[in-house]
């Protein structure tokens, strides 16, 4: 019988325990990480190649403040400027539902053909929803959730404008980091936006990811002092700027997931010390056999840690496994969107247990080498 | 017969070691638990507290929530001459069209920045809030450009004391006065004059209209009347009503606080029933002892269970201790409905720390089952016979 196999006889030799103790590791790596990846989701907006180039105009003021149609003109001419569309965020409800569940924007057709940048035309044709003022362009998961195939009609009620929309489907795009929204003619709120004198937000391109910071600045010096001051950020600085608005959530996800790890702590440094205090005569035998301390030390930490790994392997395999199969998008109601375990969550989630493994070592351990061997033979229970 | 419980104490207090982890890895747990819920509860509160049951709040058919709604001014003089509104003692009209708002403003602790709702009112409006009261300061005068804000919103955000400014754009609203909503919707708000917030926001129109109607029979009139109105294309409803409905944003936190208190529970069930294995396993000639001095198999089979709802039971006791450490800590987050800051305190009620010794004994009895069963399952003569 060499080393190995007689630390791995030794873990094992209660079943249940074994059982119970990597459950518990699993479980609360399984917490850590899906609370990590929460915390993640909740903090980083997901990221797209084009989320760099597009820029977002907004009033100074705050996003539900419009801004003046007259400033298109002086946009299109900033240097750097590839394409601009009115980009207004329409907020209505889709056929009786309850609540927004997924976005949809007031656009110009023509102008925002160059905005669609990762967005390929996946049925329809763009053309089609240029020339049909009633017409919409849709993402290709709304079509999938809705059963909708082209052709097809969505109603919307709106919220925030007094107008209700029945629009047929001209094209489908896919591709985009999020193929959720539902784009329209903005002329369709000319009625309510004052014969379309002004729009929610601007939307632009800009020709690289080099002149964006010129052309944020330019636009924010060209609209300063005016009546209607703006607010230019790339896609990125928006999106951050919507989750900072999520506020003490953050930190709350942070505190709980502390918690969790206390707890983890608390259950195994507990089972590891149970399982050497039962085994504190042989221990002494094993010590009366002439091994030393170090030796004992590493049979029970290479023990602790070998529970605390296949603990982890499971834990964070399974959360890995279990969050990359179900559709959360769906489930979330759109609120949770991509919810990916990263390989540096998990990395994390590995150390929490590594450290633990020998943290739950280090307590037996030094209770074994302090005992002297004729208390331990002595020992009963 | 019965064990006496002092055998069950005495047990857990000799074996203080692992007690005292299970203890604690479960008062974690229900801490957790009751933190999250009295955070929904928090939030609920807020809104659920808000209005006056004498009230009607009318905004447009179609709308979430008032900042999303527009009335015009027509609606507005069609529902001011209405019979059913109640006359103050100047015999005017208690009614008040109302402008919500939204300005950016960074917060206080350099976290970003965040909407902060603005309310245009009337003196009328005031007079239908009589919850809100002013703390510091004095009410905003019209045509001066100035506000009032919640005391609540004041600490959140940068520059919100009295003397400071609210930045609207080319204009800044000075802060002459706070205000506290007694806990309600209204401590997430700044208030300033209707007519001169519909000027600086270049509103045509107004966002919604809070009545009092002259008498209850009066009240289910005027709610009946602008429903059945096709010209008004507005929706009312009790103040009251409207707010206990604004419940949006607590409703993810509510699902991810059972979740959570699922699979922590899961984690606590698998320590505590360590534990108790452990425990019994480590008695096993004492319970030889108990079965031959004559306890029944199902007394024994009591006795753990007891054991482990008793200790889980501490655990969530000292979980409730914990947890009533976050009562009234003040926070902040974006509502669903608004888009603007909400304010909110959480709330641990003594029935929420009540359903967390509950939980925490559940967890006992479900690790302590298992564990029991081995116990009394034990054959007596080799149990006897054990080191």
């Amino acid at each position: 019988m060499n080393v190995l196999s007689f630390i791995a006889k030794n873990a094992l030799r209660n079943g249940r325990r074994v059982t119970l103790t990597v459950s518990s590791v699993a479980v609360s790596c399984a917490l850590l990480v899906t609370l990590q990846t929460l915390q993640r989701e909740l903090t980083i907006p997901p990221e797209s190649e084009g989320a760099s180039l597009r820029v977002i105009v907004r009033n100074k003021v705050s996003l539900m403040q419009p801004l003046p149609a007259r400033q298109l003109s002086v946009i299109e001419r900033i240097p750097g400027v590839v394409a601009v569309s009115p980009f207004t965020f329409f907020g209505g409800t889709y056929a009786g539902e309850t609540v927004t569940s997924f976005a949809q924007f007031a656009i110009d057709p023509e102008r925002f053909r160059g905005l669609l940048v990762e967005g390929r035309i996946a049925s329809g044709d763009y053309d089609d929803f240029v020339r049909d003022r009633t017409s919409c362009l849709v993402g290709a998961d709304t079509m999938t959730r809705y059963k909708l195939k082209v052709g097809d009609r969505m109603k919307f009620t709106g919220t925030f404008y007094p107008i209700d929309p029945d629009l047929r489907i001209a094209a489908v795009f896919a591709g985009t980091v999020d193929d959720r929204g539902v784009f329209f003619n903005h002329k369709l709120l000319d009625d309510v936006t004052g014969g379309g004198s002004t729009v929610g937000t601007w939307y632009l391109r800009v020709a690289s990811a080099k002149v964006a910071p010129d052309v944020i600045t330019a636009i924010n010096a060209a609209f300063a002092n005016s009546s209607a001051e703006v607010r230019a950020e790339t896609e990125r600085a928006f999106q951050m700027s919507f989750m900072a608005m999520l506020g003490d959530v953050k930190s709350l996800t942070l505190s709980i997931s502390a918690v969790v790890v206390f707890t983890l702590m608390l259950v195994s440094v507990s089972t590891m010390s149970m399982s050497i205090r039962e085994r504190f005569r042989e221990l002494a035998v094993l010590k009366a056999l002439g091994f030393r301390r170090r030796e004992i030390f590493s049979f029970i930490l290479a023990e602790s840690f070998g529970l605390a790994f296949v603990g982890a392997v499971f834990g964070i395999g399974g959360t890995w496994l279990f969050w990359s199969h179900i559709n959360l998008q769906k489930l979330s109601n759109g609120f949770l969107i991509y919810f990916e375990v990263t390989p540096r969550i998990m990395a994390m989630g590995g150390t929490v247990a590594a450290v633990l493994g020998i943290l739950s070592a280090i307590a037996p351990a030094i209770a074994v080498a302090r005992m002297s061997v004729a208390d331990g033979l002595r020992t009963l229970d | 017969m019965a064990l006496p419980l002092k055998y069950n104490l005495r047990n857990v207090i000799v074996r203080w070691r692992s007690s005292m982890a299970t203890v604690l890895g479960i008062a974690a747990v229900v801490a957790v638990f009751i933190v999250l819920r009295g955070m929904a509860r928090g939030l609920e509160a807020s809104s659920g507290n808000t209005g006056d049951p004498r009230n009607v709040l009318i905004v447009r058919k179609g709308s979430q929530a008032e900042s999303g709604s527009l009335v015009s001014r027509e609606h507005f003089r069609t529902l001011l001459y209405m019979e059913e509104v109640a006359r103050n003692e100047r015999n005017e009209p208690v009614i008040s069209a109302e402008v919500i708002v939204m300005v950016t403003a960074p917060r206080r602790d350099g976290s970003g920045e965040a909407n902060v709702l603005l309310r245009g009112l009337t003196p009328r409006g005031m007079e239908l809030r009589p919850q809100v009261s002013l703390v510091a300061g004095r009410w905003f005068e019209p045509g001066h450009h100035e506000a009032v804000v919640s005391q609540r919103l004041a600490r959140r955000f940068a520059g919100f004391e009295v003397g400071g400014t609210i930045r609207a754009g080319p204009t800044t609203l000075a802060i002459v006065g706070q205000m506290d909503g007694g806990g309600s919707a209204f401590d997430s708000e700044a208030w300033l004059d209707a007519d001169e917030a519909r000027s600086i926001f270049e509103r045509d129109q107004y966002s919604s209209i809070l009545v009092r109607p002259r008498d209850e029979a009066a009240l289910i009139r005027l709610v009946k009347k602008v429903e059945e109105d096709k010209r008004l294309t507005l929706r009312a409803e009790r103040e009251v009503e409207y707010y206990a409905k604004q419940t949006l944003t607590a409703k993810p936190i509510k699902i991810v606080a059972s979740l959570l208190g699922m699979a922590m529970s899961l984690g606590a069930v698998f320590a505590a029933m360590n534990t108790m294995y452990a425990s019994v396993a480590s008695r096993t000639r004492e319970i030889g002892t108990l079965r031959v001095l004559g306890f029944s198999r199902r007394t024994v089979v009591a006795c753990f269970v007891i054991e482990g709802g008793l200790l889980a039971g501490f655990g969530g006791l000292v979980g409730c201790l914990l947890s009533l450490l976050m009562n009234g800590y003040s926070a902040g987050t974006l509502d669903f409905q608004s888009f603007a800051e909400t304010v909110f305190q959480f709330r641990i009620t003594p029935d929420l720390m009540l359903l967390g010794v509950a939980f925490s004994v559940a967890i006992g009895v479900a690790g302590s089952l298992l564990p029991a069963l081995r116990a009394a399952r034990l054959p007596v003569i080799s149990a006897l016979k054990a080191p």
